[in-house]
């Protein structure tokens, strides 16, 4: 199977701003970006300590709901061993779940939020109601970024 | 026949018919007449002796043996009995003559009261005695009616008495009034009133006598006991059931002694022969010594006259004293040192009663220092084996436990696991001390009862004084430790408010199975995790806890596999299972979150079925504000906002608010509500070993570099506290000007007062703001008091920027000086320095005067505490004892022992207040379980349903729940749960119309209409996600809510009149003594805390600060708020008048008031001459005095004093002086009305000006 269709969304996006709130943590950044493509806006936390971004930066990001390349479902539960994934391809993948969908506007502009977590770090994703109808609450996510 | 003939057996003993068991009708109480002492007794004591010469009890001596054994080794000369087996026998002492007993004194003054002092009959007259005697013999009169009843015949006897003399209508005797001697014991009949001839005739009889020269009081006749004796003698039984005597009165007046048994005053042998008598007995030697005195006196009596009286007055004083040692005895009688007597020996806290009849001194205790230990469970308590070694338990053998209590008893009573005793099943019992321990414990069979020690998993009590509420005693489970200190978990330290600081607590041991069971389930630690007070969590994570989950659950904390999976088996010992989740961030190397650690926590493997849902906003969740209007949630950049979902961390640092006691959605009570207590404390026991071991690698410390200010922070400060000062001094220039803005209500002084205190009040708030901004996070105070374990921003601010105002008395600090605070100041300085302000902070150190202000203050706190300890035990002791005997009964109401009901249904709605989950008491928190049980039932394949197939099903549903709704649930539960359920389907129904624009369809429809674009069929699915629910999601939300509201229903039985006393009285204690709270407008204080605590249990008819808020109907106007207030304060003349002075004529002097009728009419009073003549006419203590009024014209009156024409100077200045306290319009007693602008709301901002509503005081 190719990855088209694990991967459940991807666009190149760049970072607008840091920590838009000011500086509250050391080792994470939450960055503030949009996408060329779908003209989404996102809020990210970022470990920059390990993959340090910065205003600019152009990034590619994924969502997708497994690693293994074949399609399998994810478990849930974290397996070792070295075999080729849909990880191979980027630079910095994390792993959460989709927890909160939201609306915002009203009538015809009506924009979805969609909110994940990392462990703690955060994505906000916000756009078009389009691109969310596909995931569904509680969805455990692959969040890849690879810089450009 | 014949058989029957031979049952009667003819005896000389008398016939006693054989009626079966007797009842006992009635019991009766009263005192021993002289005859009875003497019947009761066994010996004569009539020598003031103890011993003879060879240390012997003297015979007919106070220690006469006679009246039992003296000690362990003497025997019982009565009946022969050794010191254990022979209660003691009473003495007599006869008196030579008879004396009163204090305890009676009133009641004899009563008696004499109400009878003649000749004949003895009682003083009403005949008609209204039969009818008082009727009432009196009325059966089905209470005891306490009758005692009233007896009162109102002394009052209605001693009123008669009080004013003139009274004959008594049966011998003609005149009856003067009686009454109570001043300085002796001693009844005096006052018969100065009398009237008739009586007193000259004896006048001039005892003119006669020869010792005429002492005239002692005549007309006040001192009646001796000898004559009380007599007169009460000659009562007819009548009159004794009149004033509802028990039995004959005469029994108040001592005549015999009835010396009491050796056993009860026991003498003590100090080394050596001497020996220590007791306080009765040495009273009672007293006592003989004299009454030999006035038996000699008495004997050569005809010679000396009246002498003896003063040896019968110090006869009468000491046995007194031998009854009561409290009684006021003149000086010259005292003799010794004081003894106590029989009412010291019985009453007070080390009385007889409280100390040992109802002493609370129990076995198998223990009390030791307490000490923390997280690693126990919380249901735990570390107990040291020399206590385990001492307390036992009795344990019956069977064959399970045979081995194990073999080992016991063969390891005797000093060697740990050990016994102390063998109850054989015969009774006899055997102690485990010598070396024969072998022997019986191969004897040992099952039926034997070993005392062991105590070992791990026995069930103890656990208490701290003072236990103010029912958590402070609760049951543990025994863990036997080392060293010498009570151990247990800190997470249970918030039920007994207990610290290390040097603490100690006691320990019980419950001796049977039955005792262990109930106690485990009705005061076990897992049972009393919440207050009854209104269900907060009460054992919950403290100090160090708190701290590590808000460092672990930081946005930043990141761990590798290594520290990950170390920090897993942290919190169970490695014990436990753990699935280890997906690392959060892969890529470039894997990293798990800390918030990844909390949810392997709360569900460390499947099998755990744990599903936490809550929403809890910590301290430092950023509020909405201009930049972001809409609520931020999870995406708050502090991380403030906790969210578990389905028990997974989603987002937020925790802090006190979602772990700490004292909420009703932090963590625990969820678990507690929604699983069980097993939950709960099991999630309690893994944070406390996690945290107790993280924050040991991690090192958590204070030093010094953190509370020291940066330079900036330096700058600042100093910036701030001169813009302060300045800005004090212009107010003070301002003040000294006149130029002062006056507040409402004030005058110019209190108005300086508050606006300075206001102003550096914000002052130390600035600089304690710009000190927090400049914290660094790692701050080990800033931590501590962001995650709420320790300190808060005023205690950091206090040590690095500036420690702020000392109030005294909440004021600013007084004047100890003259005109000044200390010497340092000159006169009448009111500057921020000179009247405690500090400016310093700790870390700066305080100056020499900012030291002594800071003393006063904290003087203030430490004689706070010290009163209010006192004051507030007295008034839960008092709220325990009103309420103590209320309780739920079957039929659900509330009734007090006596069967009174008190409440139809407790609470108005039956509900235990424990298991309370809402805010404001209300049973259930909707929100939170509708969010429950969206997230724990997915909606995964099921359809969701429409706004209105919601509101068609929950009606079906509830019809369907109708029959067992109906008298269980209150009529308000039900209605707040279907509107609940209605707003949701609203909300849905809301959002649906906004995503599309359209109608909202059947849900069939959409499912039909293959036609309609996809986008719309998208939005709708994505509204569906948004807020959807499912047939089933409302089904279990509907079942759970009614299936929980049916657990909360209180059970019958419940004491609820002690868990309001003690929910009342343990706050109590932890409230400040002299709260005042300002009340919204210039120094209007009015009374709270303990003081208004007080004043509410005491019903006090006059409280200290009454205010009333006044709404006005018409409240825009300002006007209209003045005229009212205009006629509700109290005015008084002087106050709208312009002169009030004196004018003397050659005719005629007056007063002449002059009114300002210019102020007058601004302030709308609406008063003139004529009205104000009135109201001095109306005046009485002026009314008396006046002749008469005259108006002169509109603004003016002449008063004209009458009364005496040579007192008239005086009389008109008494009567200027009085004019001007004439109130003429208000209400008297109103000092103070003022009018306060409202707070305004955004919604009612929007129209109209501002509102105004008043303060009326008084």
């Amino acid at each position: 199977m190719s990855s088209s269709n694990i991967i459940m969304f991807e666009d190149i996006f760049v970072v607008d701003k840091l920590d838009p709130d000011g500086k509250k943590f050391d080792k994470v950044t939450r960055i503030e970006a949009h996408s060329q493509n779908c003209d989404m806006f996102m809020h990210l936390d970022v470990n920059t300590d390990v993959y340090p971004m910065f205003v600019n930066d152009k990034f590619t990001m994924a969502l997708a709901h497994t690693l293994n390349l074949d399609g399998t479902p994810d478990t849930g539960y974290y397996t070792q061993g070295g075999r080729k994934t849909l990880a191979d391809k980027y630079e910095y993948v994390m792993h959460g779940k989709l927890y909160q969908i939201q609306e915002e506007g009203s009538r015809r502009a009506t924009r979805t939020e969609m909110v994940i977590t990392f462990g703690g770090l955060l994505m906000l994703l916000k756009g078009d109601p389009s691109y969310v109808s596909q995931f569904e609450l509680d969805q455990r996510l692959f969040c890849l970024i690879r810089k450009l | 026949m014949q058989q029957r003939a031979q049952d009667i057996i003819y005896t000389k003993q008398p016939y006693i018919e054989d009626v079966g068991p007797r009842r006992i009708k009635s019991i009766q109480f009263s005192t021993m007449s002289g005859s009875d002492i003497l019947k009761a007794s066994e010996c004569q004591v009539h020598l003031g002796q103890y011993y003879d010469a060879n240390k012997k009890a003297i015979v007919g001596g106070l220690l006469d043996t006679r009246m039992g054994a003296p000690n362990k080794h003497g025997t019982c000369q009565t009946c022969g009995g050794s010191f254990t087996d022979c209660p003691g026998h009473f003495g007599y002492l006869n008196l030579v003559l008879p004396v009163y007993n204090v305890g009676y004194l009133s009641t004899i003054l009563d008696i004499l009261k109400c009878i003649c002092k000749s004949c003895s009959r009682v003083l009403i007259d005949e008609k209204l005695r039969k009818s008082y005697l009727k009432r009196m013999r009325n059966p089905r009169t209470e005891p306490l009616k009758k005692n009233e009843l007896m009162k109102e015949i002394v009052k209605k006897c001693s009123t008669m008495a009080s004013s003139k003399a009274v004959k008594c209508l049966r011998c003609g005797y005149m009856n003067g009034m009686v009454k109570k001697a001043g300085s002796v014991v001693g009844i005096i009949h006052d018969r100065s009133k009398l009237s008739d001839g009586y007193l000259e005739e004896c006048k001039s009889a005892i003119g006669h006598t020869r010792e005429a020269r002492a005239p002692i009081g005549l007309a006040t006749y001192i009646l001796n006991p000898v004559k009380v004796l007599s007169l009460f003698q000659r009562m007819v039984e009548v009159d004794c059931e009149l004033l509802y005597l028990q039995g004959r009165p005469e029994k108040l007046i001592i005549t015999t002694i009835a010396v009491p048994p050796i056993s009860i005053r026991p003498s003590v042998f100090t080394e050596g022969s001497q020996s220590n008598e007791n306080d009765i007995t040495e009273r009672l030697k007293q006592i003989i010594q004299f009454n030999a005195k006035l038996r000699l006196e008495l004997l050569e009596g005809r010679r000396t006259g009246i002498k003896y009286l003063i040896g019968w007055d110090e006869l009468q004083a000491v046995v007194t004293l031998y009854i009561n040692s409290d009684v006021r005895i003149p000086l010259d009688m005292q003799v010794g040192r004081p003894l106590s007597g029989f009412v010291q020996r019985l009453t007070g806290k080390q009385g007889r009663f409280r100390q040992n009849l109802a002493g609370k001194r129990v076995e198998f205790t223990g009390r030791t220092v307490i000490s923390p230990d997280p690693n126990l469970k919380i249901t735990e308590v570390a107990i040291p084996i020399h206590m385990a070694r001492i307390l036992t338990y009795p344990e019956r053998v069977t064959h399970h436990n045979i081995e194990k209590l073999r080992q016991c008893v063969n390891n005797g009573s000093y060697k740990y696991p050990g016994a102390r005793m063998v109850t054989y099943p015969d009774g006899s019992s055997k102690m485990l001390t010598g070396n024969y321990r072998k022997r019986i414990a191969e004897e040992l069979k099952s039926g034997c009862i070993v005392h062991r020690h105590l070992e791990d998993g026995d069930v103890v009590l656990f208490n701290r004084q003072p236990s103010l509420h029912r958590m402070s005693i609760m049951c543990h489970r025994a863990r036997i430790m080392p060293w010498r200190t009570l151990r247990f978990n800190e997470s249970v330290c918030n039920p007994y408010n207990a610290d290390f600081d040097g603490d100690e607590m006691n320990m019980h041991v419950p001796q049977t199975e039955e005792a262990r069971t109930e106690a485990f389930l009705l005061m076990g630690v897992q049972n009393n995790l919440c207050t009854p007070k209104n269900g907060e969590i009460l054992v919950a994570s403290t100090q160090d806890f708190l701290t590590s989950s808000f460092l672990i659950t930081r946005k930043d904390t990141f761990y590798d596999r290594a520290a990950f999976s170390l920090m897993c088996s942290y919190m169970n010992d490695g014990m436990d299972l753990v699935d280890l989740p997906t690392p959060s961030v892969l890529k470039p190397i894997e990293l798990w979150t800390g918030k990844q650690l909390f949810s392997v926590l709360l569900r460390p493997h499947a099998n755990v079925r744990v599903y936490i849902n809550l929403i809890v906003k910590e301290k430092n969740y950023s509020k909405p504000n201009k930049e972001h209007k809409k609520e931020r949630e999870t995406m708050c950049p502090n991380d403030g906002y906790v969210y578990f979902r389905n028990s997974e961390l989603i987002s937020g640092q925790l802090g006190k608010a979602t772990l700490g006691n004292g909420n009703k959605d932090g963590l625990y009570s969820i678990l507690l509500r929604d699983y069980n207590a097993y939950a709960a404390a099991t999630c309690m026991n893994r944070l406390a070993k996690l945290s107790a071991r993280w924050i040991g690698n991690h090192g958590f410390s204070i030093g010094i570099d953190d509370v020291q200010p940066g330079k900036k922070l330096v700058d600042e400060k100093g910036k701030t506290i001169s813009n302060g000062y300045r800005h004090c001094n212009k107010l003070i220039a301002d003040y000294n000007g006149g130029r002062l803005a006056l507040k409402p209500g004030c005058d110019a002084t209190q108005t300086l007062e508050t606006e300075i205190t206001e102003r550096l009040n914000k002052l130390r708030e600035e600089a304690g703001d710009v000190c927090m901004k400049e914290l660094h996070w790692r701050n080990s105070p800033l931590i501590m008091s962001q995650c709420g374990s320790k300190g808060s921003p005023i205690n950091i601010s206090q040590m690095i920027a500036c420690v702020g105002q000392q109030s005294v008395g909440g004021s600013r600090a007084p004047d100890g000086f003259i005109d000044r605070s200390l010497p340092h100041f000159p006169r009448k300085s009111k500057t921020p320095a000179a009247k405690g302000f500090v400016a310093n902070s700790f870390y700066s150190g305080l100056s020499a005067t900012e030291f002594f202000f800071h003393t006063m203050g904290g003087r203030e706190g430490l004689v706070d505490t010290a009163v209010k300890t006192a004051d507030t035990g007295y008034m839960a002791r008092r709220l325990s004892k009103g309420l103590e005997d209320l309780c739920v009964q079957y039929d659900n109401t509330v009734q007090d022992a006596g069967g009174g009901i008190v409440q139809f249904l407790y609470g108005d709605d039956g509900l235990d207040p424990a298991i309370m989950e809402g805010k404001a008491g209300v049973p259930l928190n909707f929100d939170r379980l509708f969010m429950k049980v969206k997230a724990t039932c997915g909606a995964e394949e099921d359809e969701y349903l429409s706004p209105s197939d919601i509101s068609n099903i929950v009606q079906s549903l509830l019809l369907k729940h109708n029959g067992t709704l109906d008298g269980i649930c209150s009529e308000s539960f039900r209605k707040s749960l279907s509107s609940f359920l209605g707003d949701q389907a609203k909300r849905l129904e809301c959002l649906m119309k906004l995503v599309d624009g359209v109608e909202v369809e059947n849900f069939d429809n959409i499912k039909n209409v293959e036609g309609r674009t996809g986008i719309s069929k998208n939005t709708e699915k994505i509204a569906q996600k948004v807020s959807g629910i499912t047939e089933k999601q409302l089904e279990v939300f509907l079942k759970t809510c009614l299936d929980r509201y049916v657990w909360k229903r209180i059970e019958p039985g419940t004491a609820i009149g002690a868990i309001g006393a003690q929910s009342i009285g343990e706050p109590g204690t932890q409230m400040t003594l002299k709260t005042f709270h300002f009340a919204g407008v210039a120094s209007m204080n009015i009374t709270q805390g303990v003081p208004r605590i007080k004043e509410i249990i005491n019903g006090a008819k006059r409280i200290s600060t009454p205010i009333i808020t006044v709404e006005l109907e018409h409240n825009s106007n300002v006007n209209a708020a003045r005229i009212i207030k205009g006629r509700i304060q109290k005015t008084v003349l002087g106050q709208v008048a312009k002169s009030i002075k004196i004018v003397m004529t050659s005719r005629s002097a007056s007063v002449k008031v002059t009114l300002d009728m210019k102020t007058i009419r601004e302030a709308q009073l609406s008063l003139d001459a004529n009205i104000v003549r009135e109201l001095i006419l109306e005046t009485p203590k002026i009314k008396r005095k006046l002749q008469r009024i005259n108006v002169l014209e509109d603004g003016k009156l002449e008063v004209f004093p009458g009364g005496d024409r040579n007192k008239l100077h005086f009389e008109l200045h008494s009567l200027k002086n009085m004019l001007p306290a004439v109130v003429v319009k208000g209400i008297k007693t109103v000092e103070r009305v003022v009018i306060a602008q409202k707070k305004l709301d955004d919604a009612e901002n929007d129209h109209g000006g501002p509102k105004y509503n008043m303060f009326v005081e008084g």
